[in-house]
């Protein structure tokens, strides 16, 4: 298959994902008891996005668990998100203490 | 300049009106690309990564592009194109553009009721936008101020979407010249972003255990190598919450109900107390 038909249809499955659910001729209609679980969506999927980073990201650096920059800074940038409220700030401490640690670690 | 006074006139019955909400929409425009902004920056290394990927497993510049303008998902990007290097015929591809794509069908679960009755422009619109990134603050935006905002939420989507582009450009630019990006961990800049999201939205006490749960999951099902853990154990952090909420409300109920019997029996011996 060439490669321009393969981002064609990668378009496609991404698309449909995004819009499933706003379909008007969709015969699912979210009952409040679905509509309550949907509420705790955001932090579910964002912890289950960042935790493997944290946590088994020395993996993909052949680090071991307690010398890995991703742990130490991953607990840095929890900390600093516990004691500041801009994101931005935090997001630069999180990186920065990343890069120092991956250099020193 | 006689006789552009009555036009003049006629106008401002109008355009306060307008004015205003002019003002409100590019207000929330503004809103929304500032919100963006830090989530913006910690996604340059990814789209750069991300272009460089796609001329390494020999993809034209144009097609490197392209991946980024219309099929718009850093994850499935990445994952397609190391497959393409692989030499990987299309259906695996396709597979794991599904699977990694999969949790977007809950971010449009979530908005439906804000979303599908808008036209069919609007949410066409609103779709293509729908990144991780674009959920997460139209999210906080909800908690935030109790409502939905479409304009916002577009807005912020759309910052996110040129960023991503730009990045990508400047990696097909550099291309082969970046070696071994991935050996930088730039993940963790979406590490750092995604903490800087959540930690701020536990406010209580099922989002702690969503999270909680959902963080414990994820751990031993990425361990035991499982495909599905991302959207698995979304799941098992979600029925988390939504089970501890029950939990709490019931208990709450319950309280309040015997502190109604307290109340109630105390009433009545302040009553036989003045009866006698």
């Amino acid at each position: 298959m060439s490669n321009d038909l393969l981002i064609v249809l990668m378009t496609a499955i991404t698309f449909s994902c995004r819009y499933l659910f706003f379909m008007k001729s969709l015969p699912i209609s979210l009952s409040p008891r679905v509509q309550q679980l949907l509420q705790y969506t955001a932090p579910s999927v964002l912890t289950a996005m960042w935790v493997p980073i944290v946590f088994l990201g020395h993996k993909t650096e052949g680090a071991s668990f307690f010398h890995s920059p991703f742990l130490y800074a991953g607990l840095i940038t929890v900390l600093a998100s516990l004691k500041i409220k801009n994101t931005l700030t935090v997001v630069v401490v999180g990186m920065g203490s990343f890069l120092i640690l991956n250099w020193v670690l | 300049m006689a006789s552009s006074k009555p036009l003049i006139e006629e106008l401002d019955n109008t355009a306060p009106m307008q004015a205003e909400n002019q003002q409100g929409n590019l207000s929330l425009i503004v809103r929304g690309f500032i919100d963006m902004f830090p989530l913006c920056v910690a996604v340059i290394p990814w789209g750069i990564l991300c272009g460089s990927l796609a001329i390494q497993v020999g993809l034209s510049p144009w097609q490197a592009q392209a991946m980024s303008l219309f099929v718009f998902a850093g994850a499935a990007q990445l994952a397609g194109m190391q497959l393409i290097g692989l030499g990987s015929p299309a259906m695996p591809v396709l597979s794991s553009t599904f699977v990694i794509s999969s949790r977007h069908l809950l971010y449009s679960a979530v908005f439906q009721s804000y979303v599908r009755d808008l036209p069919l422009f609007k949410r066409i619109v609103f779709a293509f936008f729908l990144t991780d990134e674009m959920f997460a603050l139209t999210n906080a935006y909800i908690a935030k101020h109790k409502r939905f905002c479409y304009v916002y939420a577009v807005a912020s989507g759309i910052a996110f979407y040129v960023m991503w582009n730009l990045a990508t450009l400047v990696g097909i630019v550099a291309g082969n010249n970046i070696e071994n990006l991935q050996a930088y961990g730039l993940e963790f800049a979406i590490a750092a972003t995604f903490i800087a999201l959540v930690v701020p939205a536990i406010k209580d006490k099922p989002v702690f255990m969503s999270v909680l749960a959902s963080g414990v999951s994820v751990l031993i099902l990425e361990l035991l190598a499982f495909e599905y853990a991302l959207i698995a154990s979304t799941f098992i952090g979600m029925f988390a919450g939504y089970y501890f909420a029950k939990k709490s409300s019931a208990k709450e109920s319950a309280t309040i109900k015997s502190e109604a019997k307290k109340r109630a029996v105390s009433v009545e011996t302040k009553q036989e107390q003045s009866d006698e």
